[in-house]
C-alpha cells in the first residue's frame, strides 16, 4: 500500500525531502502547502499536483497519511499538533519545538493519537555517526572518558541560487535558542551516545554582529560518565561540498573520529559513487540516493526509518520524548549562562 | 598623460597600521577632490555576510581610515555615509550590522545607506554595440565625494564568466540599486565598463589587508589611484595577470574609463608582492565549475538520482 504524504513548507529543506521521498518505496509526495506562491509553482514543476496555499487544507484531505513538516522553527508546534490532531503520521524538522514544555505537549497529543511522529535528527543517520556509535557500543575503545563534538558552518553562506537566506532566520523569536538550530545536533549526538546530560559550562559569543551568538562552547557530563566539549559556529565560509563536523571519542581503550568513517576528498567520493550509481542503474539495480554528496544521504535514511515504522507499525528511533531531552539539555545551556561571560554551573 | 598608482603595505593588522597604510597610500597620490568636500559617499565591497577576513568583504577598517583621511585632510564636517545596495543573495540592512559596519558609524558618526532604499534614477549607457539601462541610486549623483573601497580578490564564477580579478571596476555593480542582480550577469564586463561610465568614482582606495587568491592570504596591502582601470592593471599584475588578459580592463580601456598604460606605480615594488599572492587560473577556476555543474546535471539525468536544492 502506498504511503501518500504531505509537504508542509516547501522551502530547501521541503523541496529536499520531496526529492529524497521519490526514492522512498510505497511512498509518494501528494500534496504540498506553502503560503508562498513561488513555493508553490516550485512545487508543482517538481510533479505535485495538490497544492494548498493554508496547511490546514491539505491535513484535511483525506488522501494524505503522512506529513512532512518543514516550516521555520517558530511554526513547528502548531502545524505538528494540527497534523497529530487530524490523525496524520509526522515527520518534523528538528528542532521539534521552541521549548521542552511545547515537547511535552505535542507528545501528550500524540499519545492521545494512533499515529506516528518522528523528529528530523539526520546527524544520527550518517554513516559515520552510525559507525562511530556502533564501534562505540561494542566495547572497541574501553569506557569513554573525554570526547569532542564539532560542528562549524556558515548558515548565511549561499546556495547557488542565489537567494537571500529567509527573514525569519534573523529574528530570534523565530529562530529560538540559537542552539535550536545548527549547534542542537551535536548536543542530541552527545544525549545519542552517552545519555542523559547535565551542562557543566557554557560560553556563547559572537564572532560577526549576528543578531544572537554565533559560536559557542559547551561543556557536558554525562550521567553514564563521559564528559564532552562541544564547539558549535555559524560563522564559516563553508561552499559545498566543504563540511566541518567531527565526533572524537577518547576511551581507555583507544579513540574513535568521525573522521576515520568519512571519505578524506568528497569529490573524489562523489565521482565514486556516480559512477557506482551509473553502473547500478544500467545494471537494472537500485541507486543509492543522494550517496554522492555524503551527507545528504542521511535524509535518505532517515525517511526510509521513518516510512519503514509506518509500515511495519514500529516506533520511530527518534520521537517527541528524545527531542523534549534534547531541547531541554539545551535550556540548561542557557540557563548556565551570563551573557557572553563564562559562568560555570556546578559547584566542585 | 600618465597616472599614478600607489602601493602600500603593513606588516601590522591592526588599526593604526592600517590606517598608516591607508593614509600612506592616499598622500603619495597626492589626490585633491574636484571641489568642497561637504558629502562623501563611501561603496565598500559586502559580499553575503562573510567577513574581511575570508577575503570577501572590504574592512571595515580601511573604511574608517579613509573617513579618518577625509575629515583630517579635506573636512572635519563633511557628511560622510558607506553606502551599498542588497544583493540577489545578501540584504544590506543585516550585512551592516553583521560585518560590523554599524559600529563603525556610531564610532566615526557617519550614516550607513542602504541603496536599494533609496531614490533612483534610470541611466542608459552604451557599451561596444549593447545598450544597458541601469536603476542607479541618485546619491551617486549628488555626492561631492565617491570614494569606491573593494576587496583585492579574485572573480567570482558569475553566468559562464569567470572573471579574473573582482576589484575597482566590478565593485561598481553593487550599486545597481536593483537587488536581484543576477540578469546581469552573462554581460558582467559590459555592465561594469558601462557603470564605470556612468558613476566613475572620484577616488580608488583597494583594501589588500587580506586578499583573495586561491585562499584568503594577509598582503597587508592598500592600494590607491584616480583611475579604477589603472588600479585594477596594478591589482592584475600583482595577481600575476597581465592587464590586457583582463576582460574588464580591457574593455574598459577601449571605452576610454581608463588607462592600462603609462601607470606611475609609487610604494611597495609590485613585482615583489606578486610572489606573496596566491594565485589563481581561471581556466581552471572556470573548467572547475562548468564542469562540476555540467557533470552533475548529466549524471542526475542518466542516473535518475536527485540534486540537493542547494545546487540547483
Amino acid at each position: 500500500m502506498t504511503i501518500n504524504v504531505g509537504i508542509i513548507g516547501f522551502g530547501k529543506m521541503g523541496k529536499l525531502h520531496l526529492r529524497v521521498c521519490r526514492y522512498m518505496k510505497d511512498a509518494k509526495v501528494v500534496a504540498v502547502a506553502d503560503p508562498s506562491p513561488r513555493a508553490l509553482r516550485a512545487a508543482q514543476k517538481e510533479g505535485v499536483r495538490a497544492l494548498y496555499d493554508d496547511y490546514h487544507d491539505l491535513l484535511r484531505g483525506p488522501d494524505v497519511d503522512a506529513v512532512i513538516i518543514t516550516l521555520p522553527n517558530f511554526m513547528h508546534l502548531e502545524a505538528t499538533l494540527a497534523a497529530v490532531t487530524a490523525g496524520k503520521h509526522v515527520f518534523v524538522e528538528k528542532p521539534l519545538a521552541m521549548t521542552s514544555a511545547d515537547c511535552e505537549r505535542i507528545d501528550d497529543a500524540a499519545g492521545r493519537q494512533d499515529v506516528k511522529l518522528m523528529v528530523g535528527h539526520n546527524y544520527r543517520f550518517f554513516d559515520a555517526t552510525r559507525k562511530l556509535k556502533a564501534g562505540y557500543d561494542s566495547g572497541a575503545i574501553g569506557d569513554v572518558v573525554l570526547s569532542t563534538f564539532e560542528l562549524v558552518h556558515g548558515p548565511l553562506a549561499p546556495s547557488l541560487e542565489s537567494a537571500p537566506v529567509p527573514e525569519w532566520y534573523f529574528e530570534r523569536e523565530k529562530v529560538g535558542m540559537w542552539l535550536l538550530d545548527l549547534g542542537y545536533h551535536v548536543v542530541d549526538l552527545f544525549r545519542w551516545l552517552f545519555g542523559e546530560a547535565e551542562v557543566v559550562y557554557t560560553r556563547l559569543d559572537n564572532h560577526y554582529g549576528f543578531p544572537y551568538e554565533d559560536n559557542a562552547i559547551v561543556v557536558l557530563q554525562s550521567q553514564a560518565g563521559p564528559k564532552g566539549v562541544l564547539h558549535v559556529g555559524y560563522f564559516a565560509k563553508l561552499v559545498f561540498p566543504a563540511f566541518d563536523f567531527r565526533v572524537i571519542l577518547h576511551g581507555t581503550a583507544g579513540c574513535l573520529s568521525t573522521d576515520q568513517f568519512v571519505p578524506r576528498s568528497l569529490r573524489l567520493h562523489a565521482a565514486k559513487e556516480g559512477i557506482a550509481n551509473m553502473l547500478r542503474r544500467m545494471t537494472a539495480r537500485r541507486i543509492k540516493p543522494l550517496s554522492y554528496t555524503y551527507f545528504y544521504s542521511s535524509y535518505v535514511e532517515e525517511q526510509r526509518h521513518f516510512f519503514d515504522c509506518l509500515r511495519n507499525g514500529k516506533e520511530p528511533a527518534v520521537g517527541a520524548r528524545d527531542a523534549f531531552g534534547t531541547i531541554r539539555l539545551i535550556e540548561d545551556v542557557y540557563r548556565c549562562r551570563d551573557g557572553v561571560q563564562s559562568v560555570p554551573a556546578m559547584a566542585s | 598623460m600618465g597616472t599614478t598608482v600607489s602601493v602600500t603595505r603593513t606588516s601590522a593588522f591592526d588599526e593604526g597600521g592600517i590606517r598608516d597604510a591607508v593614509f600612506r597610500a592616499l598622500d603619495l597620490i597626492g589626490f585633491e577632490p574636484p571641489g568642497p568636500v561637504e558629502t562623501v559617499a563611501i561603496k565598500p565591497n559586502l559580499r553575503f555576510y562573510w567577513d574581511y577576513s575570508t577575503g570577501e568583504t572590504t574592512d571595515p577598517r580601511v573604511v574608517a581610515s579613509v573617513v579618518d583621511y577625509v575629515r583630517e585632510r579635506w573636512n572635519a564636517r563633511a557628511r560622510i555615509a558607506v553606502v551599498e545596495a542588497d544583493a540577489s543573495a545578501m540584504r544590506t540592512r543585516h550585512a551592516f550590522p553583521m560585518l560590523h559596519f554599524d559600529r563603525l558609524a556610531a564610532e566615526k558618526q557617519i550614516e550607513l545607506v542602504n541603496l536599494s532604499d533609496g531614490e533612483t534614477c534610470e541611466r542608459e549607457v552604451t557599451v561596444g554595440r549593447r545598450k544597458f539601462t541601469f536603476p542607479l541610486p541618485r546619491l551617486l549623483f549628488d555626492t561631492d565625494l565617491f570614494i569606491n573601497c573593494p576587496k583585492f580578490k579574485v572573480g567570482p564564477y558569475a553566468s559562464g564568466n569567470a572573471l579574473h580579478i573582482t576589484c575597482s571596476l566590478k565593485n561598481l555593480f553593487g550599486c545597481i540599486a536593483k537587488p536581484r542582480k543576477v540578469g546581469w550577469h552573462p554581460q558582467i564586463n559590459e555592465v561594469i565598463v558601462g557603470l564605470s561610465k556612468l558613476i566613475p568614482p572620484h577616488l580608488n582606495v583597494v583594501d589588500g589587508i587580506v586578499a583573495l587568491g586561491q585562499r584568503p592570504v594577509r598582503l597587508g596591502l592598500v592600494l590607491a589611484g584616480v583611475d579604477p582601470v589603472a588600479v585594477d592593471s596594478v591589482v592584475a599584475r600583482i595577481m600575476r595577470y597581465r592587464p590586457s588578459s583582463v576582460k574588464q580592463i580591457r574593455l574598459a580601456q577601449k571605452e576610454g574609463v581608463g588607462s592600462s598604460h603609462n601607470i606611475t606605480v609609487v610604494g611597495e615594488d609590485v613585482k615583489a608582492m606578486s610572489k606573496l599572492f596566491p594565485s589563481r587560473s581561471p581556466l581552471a577556476f572556470k573548467l572547475a565549475w562548468t564542469g562540476q555543474l555540467s557533470m552533475l546535471r548529466l549524471y542526475a539525468k542518466l542516473s535518475g538520482d536527485a540534486v540537493p536544492p542547494l545546487l540547483d
